[in-house]
């Protein structure tokens, strides 16, 4: 007898995606739009109105047309029109005006909750962030100057404003459960605001295109509690006498933010644009040895070993030392000069737990 | 035997000689290559804006195959930003801007009017040269790195990248003006080459669309092509006009680009618009409703369509004032196109109505435009703007413009038109079951882009949150049926070329002057001059005869 229940078979292990862990957000009882998290109801309240009377002006204008092409349509190849008419005044007026004021109250509505959106409450102003926007990854500072990555946490019932840059191209902010989206443009500060009304985990995309990654500049946006708020999630980085293990897996996931979108942070995660961080260590006799590499300094070519100032270096200032080798000669990789000296410490620990024998 | 064989051929031959028309009175290659006649070279824009439109499919195709897994399925990031790139760029810049005037309009126009041609011929025959020199350029930026900007070029991303943005720069230029040359010569046309009788209130619908769009195109383009020239220099020179990095702005590149690309978008609509209204009213045959009403709702379309081009940027940051303006008048230019919609419904109504394949198209194009107007309307609110903005409805919105509404006003001008261009009928049945098919796998493609966009969906994202992938599944089935049914279409018009079933005099019953030159047209379309003694659309006038006796 042949067992016929096997063992499932092991799926290979998959990319992270800088979503993983975000529930689908539930979407409203009409069925368009994500329930709304924020405080912008006229969004909601004027997309359906218009949503509305656009059905209703289809289903005339098909409904006149479908009827017509039945009842009156040609039966014989010489027949002629029931009517020749050509024009008729009132009926056009009639046509004319009913959508010219339809269209009216759209646009008041509109231009109404347009100046809410793009007005920033003295609150909001008081809580503001800035976040910056850089191909292909967030960062996030916080009222009172500490930094997450990729990941925010703002706090419920209290208006928030994000001051925007990028330091390269352009980009968008854009929380669809928020209903706000604001272009990011290089050389000047944008701003927008809301209140988060409803606790949980929302996306931030990229809405505006932005090169290669585009897709995958994403970032988390949790609404908390107070009592969350006042433990600086974001801000717990495991200090130099915290546990390897701990450091190796705040580093791993600090790596799937911010630079899996160009390097390969494993063998199985993350992309090709910048040189592979599998065997940049490896292991000698138990003892761990920096990978040997050819970089480019002030137009000199010199060979250096893969040690810890190296990549300090190469985080904060990559264009110091530009690794030679082909295909990623030539590449620039965006600076991130304010990340500190813990978390690039956990980096590079991360980093060697990669190395094998 | 043999001394019978002559014999036959005598007795034979006066019957069977067709009548000398453009397409047989001269021959070889020269003859084609050099020509001056309108409708040879309308046929030559037809052929390569056919292959354009064709490709430009494949890379949709590749597209939506891609986003059948949220991952994605055949590409790598960099490679997907390329494809949907080029799909943009080579169907709007290689399709959907010179596609009608230069194919349709170039063999009808000068037909409607009573004409013996264009008045320039020899700069239209520049016009189609240079539309091929753009595609060869543009066909070489591919070969030499591609560019991945997307369709907008926005910069300073455009600045930055490392590909061939300077050679589709100088295609897109050249482009241009090819673009302007064909409105130029068609404004000239119109004002000169009237037949006698035929006074501004008698030219066909058609005509005045043609007009419309020939005077955008003469004032708009040039801002594009200065514009592109901009972006090359600035990549070339670094003299700093859009790159914030050496003080330039790049909402000032959006401003310069949206002022041309928004009344391009009427560039490409208003002689779908003008076919529509031909199509209507013949195939109703009835007078077209609220003749006048539609004219002036064209030109009235042309002129405010300078005045929106910010309501592309309402997230960009411009002043609420910029905001309010731009937002009033977006609302403002969908009253005339209501009107239109409206007054081709009201020429449908009691009017005589063929079913035959031209109209149904035409009917697929009226759903279509319906939809892809009236989500114009919501997205023209300030609020819901910001909401909805560079997502899937976006996508969706302009497609059911671009595509379901401009591509399918083409396919029923083609199908209306052809017969009168070739003396050839194709396969009605083939014809009706593509339409069918393209109508369906269009909306499948489509609807669900609505949907997914109003929930968050952002637009050219080569890997997606895994929420959205049912709406993408679907799309992608609706565009392998839609490519299917475009597919069939390409098949029956092409056997109809080589089967060579007789079309009629006057296939549909037209009464415009292009149905009163005989089928195809000889060289210089009219056999005497025509003159024009009714209004136009008057079907008492119609020859019944004239669609019963093959051509």
């Amino acid at each position: 007898m042949i067992n016929l229940i096997q063992d499932p078979p092991q799926d290979p292990p998959k990319d992270a995606t800088p979503w993983d862990g975000v529930p689908a957000p539930d979407i409203d009882a009409w069925g368009q739009l994500p329930v709304q998290a924020g405080n912008f109801d006229h969004v909601d309240g004027l997309f359906y109105f218009t949503y509305a009377v656009c059905i209703v002006f289809f289903v005339i204008i098909t409904g006149v047309l479908l009827y017509s092409c039945v009842a009156h349509r040609r039966k014989t190849w010489d027949q002629k029109p029931l009517s020749n008419v050509t024009h008729n005044t009132p009926l056009e007026v009639v046509w004319t005006v009913i959508p010219l004021i339809i269209v009216m109250i759209m646009f008041a509505w509109g231009f109404k909750g347009s100046l809410d959106m793009t007005t920033v409450p003295q609150a909001a102003k008081q809580n503001t962030y800035k976040a910056t926007a850089k191909q292909w990854n967030w960062t996030f500072t916080y009222p009172n100057g500490t930094r997450g990555y990729n990941e925010v946490y703002i706090e419920i019932g209290k208006p928030v404003q994000f001051m925007l840059e990028s330091t390269d191209v352009l980009h968008a902010f854009y929380v669809p459960s928020m209903r706000v989206k604001r272009d990011i443009v290089p050389g000047r500060y944008q701003s927008v605001w809301f209140e988060p009304t409803k606790l949980g985990t929302y996306h931030l995309f990229c809405a505006e295109y932005c090169g290669d990654d585009h897709s995958r500049m994403y970032a988390k946006v949790h609404v908390v509690d107070e009592a969350t708020m006042e433990k600086e999630p974001w801000n717990i980085v495991p200090e130099a006498d915290a546990p390897v293990a701990e450091r190796i897996a705040y580093g791993k996931e600090l790596a799937g933010q911010l630079c899996a979108s160009c390097h390969k942070i494993s063998p199985t995660q993350g992309m090709d644009n910048g040189p592979s961080w599998v065997g940049m260590f490896t292991k000698v006799d138990g003892k761990l040895v920096g990978r040997q590499r050819e970089v480019i300094e002030g137009g000199e070519t010199k060979t250096i070993t893969t040690d810890d100032a190296y990549i300090t270096e190469s985080i904060r200032k990559p264009t110091q030392k530009i690794v030679a080798e082909e295909p990623y000669r030539g590449r620039n990789m965006s600076n991130f000069e304010t990340l500190d000296d813990a978390r690039i410490a956990c980096l590079i620990d991360y980093m060697k737990s990669l190395a094998d024998n | 035997m043999t001394t019978n064989t002559p014999a036959i051929d005598v007795q034979k031959s006066p019957a069977a000689a067709p009548r000398e028309n453009y397409l047989n009175c001269s021959k070889g290659f020269k003859s084609w290559a050099l020509t001056l006649d309108h409708k040879r070279i309308g046929l030559m824009y037809l052929v390569g804006v056919s292959i354009a439109f064709l490709a430009g499919g494949l890379f949709a195709l590749l597209v939506r195959l891609h986003l059948w897994e949220p991952e994605g399925m055949l590409f790598t990031n960099i490679e997907y930003n390329q494809i949907f790139t080029l799909h943009g760029a080579f169907m709007v810049f290689l399709f959907v801007i010179p596609a009608i005037p230069g194919s349709l309009g170039n063999v009808v126009m000068p037909l409607m009017v009573g004409a013996k041609d264009v008045a320039l011929p020899k700069l239209n025959l520049l016009s189609f040269y240079l539309w091929l020199a753009g595609a060869v350029l543009a066909v070489l930026a591919i070969v030499l790195g591609g560019f991945d900007t997307g369709w907008t070029f926005y910069a300073p991303y455009s600045l930055y990248t490392d590909r061939a943005i300077v050679t589709i720069g100088m295609a897109i230029f050249i482009l241009g003006f090819s673009s302007i040359f064909t409105g130029l010569n068609f404004i000239v046309t119109v004002h000169k080459l009237r037949a006698p009788g035929m006074t501004w209130f008698r030219m066909p619908l058609f005509v005045w669309a043609i007009y419309a769009t020939a005077i955008l195109q003469v004032l708009a383009t040039p801002v594009l092509g200065i514009t592109v020239l901009l972006v090359a220099f600035e990549r070339l020179y670094n003299i700093g006009i859009f790159d914030p990095r050496l003080g330039g702005d790049p909402v000032l590149f959006e401003h310069f680009f949206w002022f041309y690309s928004h009344p391009a978008v009427y560039i490409m609509v208003l002689p779908a618009f003008g076919i529509i209204s031909e199509l209507v009213s013949v195939h109703s045959r009835k007078p077209l409703f609220g003749y006048k009403l539609i004219a002036f709702s064209s030109i009235a379309i042309a002129v405010i369509s300078f005045l929106v081009w910010g309501h592309h940027m309402f997230t960009s940051g411009q002043s609420t004032y910029a905001m309010f303006a731009f937002s009033f008048l977006t609302f403002f230019v969908a009253i005339p196109t209501a009107i239109k919609e409206f007054s081709w419904v009201a020429t449908v109504w009691k009017g005589s109505v063929a079913l035959n394949s031209p109209m149904l198209y035409t009917l697929a194009f009226l759903i279509i435009f319906a939809i892809g107007g009236l989500t114009g309307v919501i997205l023209g609110a300030l609020n819901v703007d910001l909401h909805l903005h560079d997502t899937y409805f976006v996508v969706a919105h302009f497609h059911y413009v671009m595509m379901g509404s401009i591509a399918l006003a083409f396919f029923a001008g083609l199908h209306h038109w052809w017969p009168k261009m070739f003396g050839v009928m194709y396969n009605e049945l083939q014809a009706k079951i593509a339409c069918a098919t393209i109508f369906i796998g269009f909306n499948l493609t489509f609807l669900p882009q609505f949907v997914m966009g109003s929930r968050g969906m952002p637009r050219r994202y080569a890997t997606y949150v895994p929420e959205y992938v049912p709406y993408h599944q679907a799309s992608t089935i609706g565009a392998v049926i839609l490519g299917a049914g475009v597919a069939l279409m390409v098949f029956y018009l092409l056997a109809s070329l080589l089967i060579r079933k007789k079309a009629k005099e006057n296939q549909w019953g037209g009464v415009t002057l292009d149905w009163i030159a005989p089928t195809p047209p000889p060289h210089l379309n009219f056999d005497e001059e025509p003159k024009v003694v009714h209004e136009v659309y008057d079907y008492s006038t119609l020859d019944y005869d004239s669609m019963q006796r093959d051509c």
